[in-house]
């Protein structure tokens, strides 16, 4: 359990074993999680970002529109859930949040957050990138409150 | 030819079931048993099988509707499986119509039959889940309907007392349906919906559906050979839209926001209703949530606007308008490839719905809902229009 400042804490979830199976076309994004870099795709075509990563642009269609770019990570909790029930491998691991922050490129992207209680998470909550080790090289991307930024 | 040619002529339907004592095919055989009796067709006249693709036990089978073909005893010119989740029960409707139309088959034998409790093959792994949610514990339907609420919550305001007066009504309504799941027919208050546990904050225990197993279908045909045939009591559809993967060509969108605002203009305007015309509503419930927001999306009411007008209208069998007279699928029990709505539509236009008869039979509006897409609303949303002839 990290340390939370305020009241009704949450798990961060650091203890769940988790082991990830990769599409091929997802490969660049979790090459970059090895340096603790944050690629996601945009579209050449059109200027605009997309995640989860897909074959083809979702603009577009066309699978020679995609690029891979680094982006900061930051961003606003658009949303968030306090699991209570979790599906098994995060089973005893409750109460933990899940939120849903709009990155500063336009895109949501979900994940867990560390370092954060119930009272400080809100909807428009500044949130900065954390890097969790997954063992294998790799990072799982996850959040942490942006306490300078707000 | 068109959808509203053709007919309901029969609806059959199971008793929900916690967990199915028999076999998905012997649900599936005691539907055709009793669509043959009530309708007096009659096995030899089926020459289309459309069977709705939400199924759990059939998951696994590339080849479910043809083998469920086999095992009935079914000769078709027209086989199909319906893959838009939620939606499938009204998107069968529409594709039986329109094969009719067509003239690939004469009468329709749409089958919702599902053991997902006792048997499930359900298998998600090819998906964006593996990936993107499943790492960070995101509990499938109940998880983004979390991320949905608390994002309405924060945009307009939400009282959760309200959505608790929508799962009363619908519990009340399953109190009076013999074919809901008997562990649901039991009261509950606005209390036990405020105190029932939360499962994803701000979902709770009393806010979801209960998989449960059992099966329905229905008997379509032209109208013109149902009049042949002296059936009595048909049911018409008279608009019928679908819409998956909405602003699915789009990055960042609100998630309060839904394909049925493209349905129900489409489904309604071909059958000629306004929405203040809807006799009754038979919306798709996974979460009561779900209900709130198709009034938004329909356009009962504006967008946040749902909690006022929950609060300003009643919602049972007797009320200003009645809204899934059956229970819903969150009192009845999720069964039957999610078709209990649609089929409570076509009894209650037929005016067999007993204890719980609606007045006004005039017409019915039944919704479907279908999976769950990353970082939006649902992915298929569907509106089906239906008229006693």
């Amino acid at each position: 359990m990290a340390d939370n400042p305020g009241g009704n804490a949450l798990n961060d979830t650091l203890g769940i074993k988790r082991a990830i199976k990769h599409f091929d076309f997802s490969e660049p994004y979790w090459e970059g999680t090895k340096q603790k870099k944050l690629v996601i795709q945009r579209c050449k075509a059109t200027g605009k970002y997309q995640h989860f990563p897909r074959p083809v642009s979702i603009f577009t269609g066309r699978r020679r529109d995609i690029e891979w770019c680094e982006v900061s990570g930051e961003g606003v909790v658009f949303s968030y859930t306090i699991t209570h029930r979790g599906p098994p491998p995060f089973r005893g691991a409750e109460p933990y949040a899940v939120v849903s922050v709009t990155l500063d490129v336009g895109v949501n992207f979900i994940a867990n957050i560390v370092d954060c209680s119930a009272d400080e998470l809100k909807v428009g909550l500044k949130v900065k990138p954390y890097w969790h080790p997954l063992g294998d090289g790799t990072h799982l991307f996850m959040f942490q409150p942006d306490r300078e930024a707000a | 030819m068109s959808l509203r040619d053709n007919a309901i002529v029969a609806y059959a339907e199971t008793k929900v079931m916690e967990k199915s004592d028999r076999d998905v095919w012997v649900l599936a055989g005691e539907i055709l048993e009793e669509l043959l009796d009530k309708s007096g067709v009659d096995k030899d006249e089926i020459d289309g099988l459309v069977m709705a693709g939400l199924t759990g036990t059939g998951a696994a089978n590339p080849f479910w509707a043809q083998t469920t073909a086999d095992v009935l005893g079914l000769e078709l010119g027209f086989c199909e499986q319906v893959h838009t989740g939620g939606c499938s029960a009204a998107g069968c409707v529409a594709r039986a119509a329109a094969a009719i139309d067509y003239g690939m088959c004469d009468v329709a034998f749409l089958l919702f039959a599902d053991t997902h409790v006792l048997e499930d093959r359900t298998d998600h792994s090819h998906s964006y889940r593996r990936e993107w949610t499943d790492p960070y514990g995101l509990m499938g339907p109940p998880g983004a309907f979390g991320l949905l609420s608390r994002r309405y919550e924060a945009l307009y305001g939400l009282d959760y007392r309200m959505l608790g007066k929508l799962a009363v009504t619908q519990r009340n309504h399953a109190l009076l349906n013999e074919n809901a799941c008997d562990k649901l027919r039991v009261p509950i208050t606005i209390a036990d919906y405020m105190n029932s546990r939360m499962i994803a904050d701000p979902i709770r225990l009393l806010d979801c559906v209960m998989r449960a197993d059992g099966a329905a279908g229905l008997l379509m045909m032209s109208r013109k050979r149902a009049k042949e045939k002296g059936l009595a009591k048909c049911i018409i559809p008279i608009g019928y839209a679908e819409r998956t993967n909405f602003k699915g060509g789009q990055n960042l969108v609100d998630v309060t926001k839904c394909g049925h605002e493209i349905c129900g203009k489409k489904a309604l305007g071909d059958a000629g209703l306004g929405i203040k015309d809807v006799a009754s509503f038979h919306p798709y419930d996974d979460f009561i949530i779900a209900v709130m927001l198709q009034f938004e999306a329909f356009g009962f009411c504006k967008a946040g606007e749902g909690v006022h007008f929950i609060r300003d209208h009643d919602f049972s069998f007797d009320g200003d308008l009645p809204v899934n007279t059956g229970g819903g699928q969150i009192s009845a029990g999720q069964a039957a490839c999610s078709s209990h709505n649609l089929v409570e539509a076509v009894r209650q236009l037929r005016g067999e719905a007993g204890r719980r008869q609606v007045k006004n039979t005039r017409n019915a509006l039944v919704t479907g809902i279908g999976w769950i897409n990353y970082g939006r609303n649902w992915g298929s949303s569907a509106a089906l229009v239906l008229v006693p002839e």
